[in-house]
Order: structure tokens, then sequence, then C-alpha cells
């Protein structure tokens, strides 16, 4: 799990107010682990047009298009947090999970994302965590379970 | 009164050989039926634009000679022979064009999604450009053909590896598999199937041509009334007349093939006896079914007529023959199908010198079909007085229902005119009953099965397991693969509409958050309810 989502992956005072600066944020986190190619993120921009990725509980996970899928160098998730919320088609989102899916690996991650935010306190430990290790730790919470 | 004649043994041999036949048809004309508006297109871009059209125009009509000083230069053109052993360079136009590429090719995507879906169709599609582009006839049986069986090898293929795909690559393999499948197919349809076709179709030709030439044209409706009455009236028309009087209109502008079964005239006449000789709920109904049926295209109405009295069959043979040996005897046809097969859209698709052929074998089929109608209801008139006298069922709801069973299934105007001779119960239909039993398989769709989905799919797989139940598969899929044989789907409320379509016999919930939605709560609840309701049926049972 750690291979897919590293510390070095979370980032926890994104900077951006809108959806799109948000995906840009989140994507340049995954341009610069070297996991895409720079234009992965024009595919995550596009795909959030057509289909937004708002999720729920504070969380979008943009991604790319199928088309975009051969911009991908290695399967990543990469994770931005907001202070504030971000306005994500009128919903506020203060988790951006980033996801560059090549094989399966990823599906595994997303899972137990999925189980994390679907719980409000477990939601809460996420927004609360005070470093990308808490951050970790919230998650590995649900690995263990 | 002709009870006996009604009563069939369920199930008997014969029976079930016309469920085949009409299964059969219902496929072919599933074929063709949706693709209708394209033929009708065809007809009237035919009835306008070629060189005996309402406004002939050598550009669109594809006779113009693009050679000539001043001709416009931007159409598509084609290099064609003259009389003289020239050549020059013709227009493409849009006649050609549609004949032979767009309605093979529609009935080809319709023919594989009836198989195996939208991939289905596509690969069905691919392949049958090759019958079209390996052939010199208009390639509507090839497409029939080749289309069905493209679709058919698709899903074959498919199940090899089921399943077996590690997650992430579907898409890819799909997409591959597909290009590859559709491809191979194209290049051998090219080789294989299209010399073949090219033979069924010159004998099926072959068979008109010789009834033609010998005079026997009239002969086909001794086979195509009673199969009309007999609901295979598309899997005749479609299936065969209007492919075949395509391929006429391409050779001599039109086709009487046309009229063969559309004709309205035989069915008219019949039920303008009944108007005027029937006793009972027959004859009240008779006129109101003479306005959908002639004006209305919908002939359906007229067959349970002549089902209550299978005697009646000969006034349509008669009335039909009659009407195309009119048309033989005029040289007259019309341009495309007249579907529905209206006096409206018989004359709309009548060729511009075959009015006074095609008026007259409508009219002639008309009085004939009535003239002998007459004399069968005539004849067994005093009976039937002194049946519906005796109060006895008049034999025209049996007649409905029988036509109904013929049908497989409920027909809209015949069900219009049940309750017209009764006032009584609406027909219910036949499409649509959402899973009602017991949920095994649970499907997340979402637009690309890569994000959303897997999230979704994973909290519902969380919830059920807390809830203590056990046995249920939930999956996650693009809405794209959707296929219809799981219990229920969840879907993005925006995508909902598009899963309905793809699942239609699915229950379907929306959701608008992924990760707390109430639905879940209630999907759960659902599986529960329907388990235990399952279980006492098969408790009590």
């Amino acid at each position: 799990m750690t291979d897919v989502l590293a510390a070095d992956r979370i980032v926890l005072g994104g900077t951006a107010r809108t959806r799109d600066d948000a995906v840009r944020e989140v994507g340049h986190v995954l341009v610069d682990a070297g996991a895409v190619r720079p234009a992965y993120v024009d595919g995550m921009l596009e795909r959030e047009e057509t289909a937004p990725t708002y999720m729920g509980n504070f969380l979008a996970i943009p991604h790319g298009t199928l088309g975009a899928k051969e911009q991908i160098v290695r399967t990543a998730v990469a994770l931005v947090r907001y202070d504030e919320p971000v306005d994500w088609g009128g919903q506020p989102v203060r988790v951006v999970v980033g996801i560059a899916g090549a094989g399966d690996e990823h599906l595994e991650v997303l899972g137990r994302i999925a189980l994390v935010f679907s719980d409000e306190d477990k939601v809460a430990r996420v927004l609360e965590a005070d470093d990308a290790v808490a951050v970790l730790a919230a998650f590995e919470i649900v690995d263990g379970s | 009164m002709s009870t006996q004649t009604l009563s069939t043994t369920p199930l008997s041999r014969s029976k079930r050989a016309q469920v085949r036949v009409q299964k059969f048809g219902a496929f072919l004309s599933g074929m063709v039926m949706p693709n209708l508006p394209a033929f009708l297109a065809w007809g009237l871009i035919t009835a306008l634009f070629i060189a005996v059209g309402w406004l002939p125009n050598g550009i669109l009509g594809g006779f113009g000679n693009a050679d000539l000083p001043g001709a416009w230069q931007g159409a598509a053109t084609q290099l064609v022979e003259a009389d003289d052993g020239t050549t020059f360079r013709q227009y493409l136009g849009l006649v050609g064009p549609m004949v032979t590429y767009l309605l093979p090719l529609l009935i080809a995507n319709s023919g594989g999604r009836i198989v195996y879906g939208e991939r289905g169709g596509v690969v069905a599609t691919i392949a049958t450009l090759g019958v079209i582009v390996g052939s010199t006839v208009p390639m509507f049986l090839g497409a029939m053909v080749v289309g069905p069986l493209a679709a058919w090898v698709m899903k074959r293929v498919d199940a090899i590896w089921d399943g077996r795909i590690r997650p992430g690559f579907e898409m890819l393999v799909n997409m591959f598999s597909a290009a590859i499948v559709g491809g191979a197919l194209s290049v051998g349809a090219f080789f294989g199937i299209a010399p073949v076709v090219t033979r069924i179709s010159d004998f099926l030709g072959g068979i008109v041509e010789f009834l033609a030439d010998n005079h026997l044209l009239p002969a086909m409706s001794i086979i195509v009334e009673p199969a009309k009455v007999l609901f295979l009236n598309n899997a005749i028309g479609n299936g065969v007349l209007v492919p075949l009087a395509a391929q006429q209109v391409v050779e001599s502008g039109k086709s009487l093939l046309f009229l063969v079964e559309a004709n309205p005239g035989p069915g008219l006449g019949i039920l303008l006896a009944y108007t005027l000789f029937g006793v009972g709920a027959a004859r009240s109904t008779a006129p109101g079914a003479i306005v959908v049926q002639f004006f209305g295209g919908i002939h359906e109405v007229y067959f349970p007529f002549v089902l209550m009295k299978p005697m009646l069959i000969v006034a349509a043979i008669l009335g039909g023959a009659t009407g195309i040996a009119t048309n033989v005897i005029f040289g007259s046809g019309l341009v495309g199908p007249a579907a529905p097969g209206s006096i409206f859209a018989v004359l709309a698709q009548t060729e511009r010198g075959s009015f006074v052929g095609v008026i007259l074998s409508v009219v002639l089929s008309t009085v004939v079909a009535f003239l002998v109608s007459a004399v069968v209801l005539r004849a067994t008139r005093r009976r039937d007085l002194a049946l519906v006298a005796a109060g006895e069922e008049d034999g025209l709801e049996a007649a409905i229902a029988q036509t109904e069973a013929n049908k497989g299934r409920s027909s809209g105007a015949l069900s219009a005119l049940r309750v017209e001779a009764e006032a009584a119960e609406a027909a219910e239909s036949a499409a649509g009953h959402p899973h009602r039993g017991p949920i095994q398989t649970i499907v997340f769709a979402c637009d690309a099965g890569m994000g959303s989905s897997v999230m979704g799919a994973s909290v519902l797989r969380d919830k059920l397991r807390k809830a203590g139940v056990d046995g249920v598969t939930v999956t996650n899929t693009a809405v794209a693969n959707l296929t219809d044989d799981v219990d229920l789907v969840i879907s993005q409320r925006n995508l909902t509409d598009r899963s309905r379509h793809q699942a239609p016999h699915a229950d379907h919930r929306s959701v608008d958050n992924f990760m707390n939605s109430p639905v879940y709560d209630e999907v759960v609840r659902l599986v529960q309810e329907r388990r235990e309701a399952s279980v006492g049926q098969e408790a009590t049972s």
C-alpha cells in the first residue's frame, strides 16, 4: 500500500481555490513523483468536465480519461488536503485523491480510501491528521481491520 | 360458430414449428424494423432525385456527369463507363451509397445488437462491410446473415477469457479483441461469405424472376397472405420482399414487390364486407378497423377478422393476387417500402409514372376481396345470426385472443380493437418487468468503470458484510459494459437512464453521494427482505 500512496505524495496544505486548480495541484504531485507525464493532467481535467469525481464526504477522486491512460508511467495515488473546502460543482471538497491507475494495484487502495470516507468518524481522523504519516495511519487502521 | 377451427392443441408440433418460424420472423423484423426510417428516407430521396423522380437531380441522384463544362466539382464522383465505351466522372449521389452501404450496415448493426448488445452491433458492422465490398449486389441478405453471426462469434470469443482479465486491463482487452475479431471477420466475410450470399441472393431473385417471366407473380399471394394473417408478414415483407424490391429499384427505378405485402386493398375489402354483411360485434367493430388499417396502415387489425372465419383467407389471397396482377399489367410499382402499409404511404412511394396502375391495384384488390368475403359471409350469415341470438360467443373475442397468441405478445392495435369490441380489460405490455426476486448480483456502474464505481462497490460490500449478508456479488463496471443479467444496478443519478436502457430487467437505484448514501442502507434492507420473502415462499410451497 505504501508503494501506491506514500508519505511524499501527501500534501496537507493545498493552495488551490478552484476545482480545476485542485486537479492540477494533485496532478503535479503525480507528475513530480514521475508517475505520469504532464499530458495526463489534461486528461484529468477533461474527465472532470464530463463526469465530476466528487464522491461525497469532502472527497473527490480525479483521474484521467481512458484515452489518457497511456500517459501513465506507473500506478500511483496522491492526496492533497485543503484547510478550506474547495467548491467542487457546488459540493465542498477537502481531500483530493489523484489516481493514476495503470494496473490493478490501485483498486485495493481505492477500496480502502472508500471505506474510510464512508465513515464520518474516520473522515474526521483524516481531516485532523497532523502530518502525512498520521494520514497514512488513518488509512492503515482500515488496513488492519 | 368457428370455434373448432380456432382451437389448437397447446404445444402441438405445428404450433411449436410456428413459434419457431415466428421467432425467426421477429428476429428478422427486429433487424429491419428499427431501420425503417432509413429505408423510408432512402425511398423519399430516391422518389425525388433519381432521373425519373419528381425533382431529378444529377448530383443528389447520382446520375449527373461531373466532366461536363461548368459542372459542380465539390461533390464525390466515381469513374463510370458511358454507352459509347468512354469513361466519365459521375456524381456518387445519395441513392447508391445509401442502399449499398448505409442500409445493410444499419441492418447488420441492429442484428448484431440483438445477439450481443452494442459491442455485437459494432463488430457486426465491421464484418458486414467485408460482404458489401466483396460483392456487386446490395448485401441486405449478407448483412442479415453476417451481422448476427459476427456478433455471436464475438460473444463466444469474449467468453473464452471472461473474468480472467486482470482488473484495469478490461477496457484495453475489450477494445482490441473487438477490433481484431471485427477486422478478421470482415476479411473472412469478404472471401468466404460474400460469394455464397451472392449466389443465394441470385437464387431468390431467380424465383421472383421466374414468377415474373411466367406471369406467375400473383401466385406469391398464396404464400404471402396466409403468412400475413399469422403475423409472419414482417418476416416476408421486410425479410424477403423489401430487400429484393430494393434491388429492383436500383435496376429499374421501381418495384411492385413493395406492394405485395403492403397493399391495404385486401384487408379493406374484407372489413367492408364485414361492415355490410357481418353480425354482432364483428360488424360494429369493422368500420373503426377500416380507419386503422387503410389509413393508419396497421394491417394487424384485420387479421382477427380472417382468423375467425378462415375461409376468408381465400378472399385475401385472391385480392392480393389481383393487386399484383394489376401492377404486372400496368408495369407499375413503388420506389420504396410503404411502411406502414397505409394508402397514404403507398401513394407517397408510388413511382411517378405508376399512379394509374398502383391506385387501380389497390381498388381492384379491394373489390375482389370484398366480393369473395361477401359470398363467404352471406353463406354463413343465418347460422351466425342464430348463434348471436342464442347468446353464444360470436367468435371475435376468441379470434382476437388467437391472433395475440399467434403474435406471441399483445399488440397495441389489437388491444384497442378488443376494448372497442367489449370495452373491457386493458392489455398488459410485455415490456420491462423489473427484477422482483431475491438479489444475488449487484453492479455499480459509472462512466468509465475505473474510479467511482470501485469505491461505491467497496463501501456497499463492506455494509453487506457488516449486516451479515453473504452470497451477494457486488461488482463494478462502466455503464457501456453493463449487461442485462444482473439483479440490481446502482449508478450516479445522471447515468441511471442509460443504465436502465442497458439493463431493462434489473432493478435500479441512483446515488448522488458514493460514500454514505442512504441508498446503501436501503439496498441492504432490500436484499434481506427479498431473501426472507423467497425463503418464505419456498417454505409455504
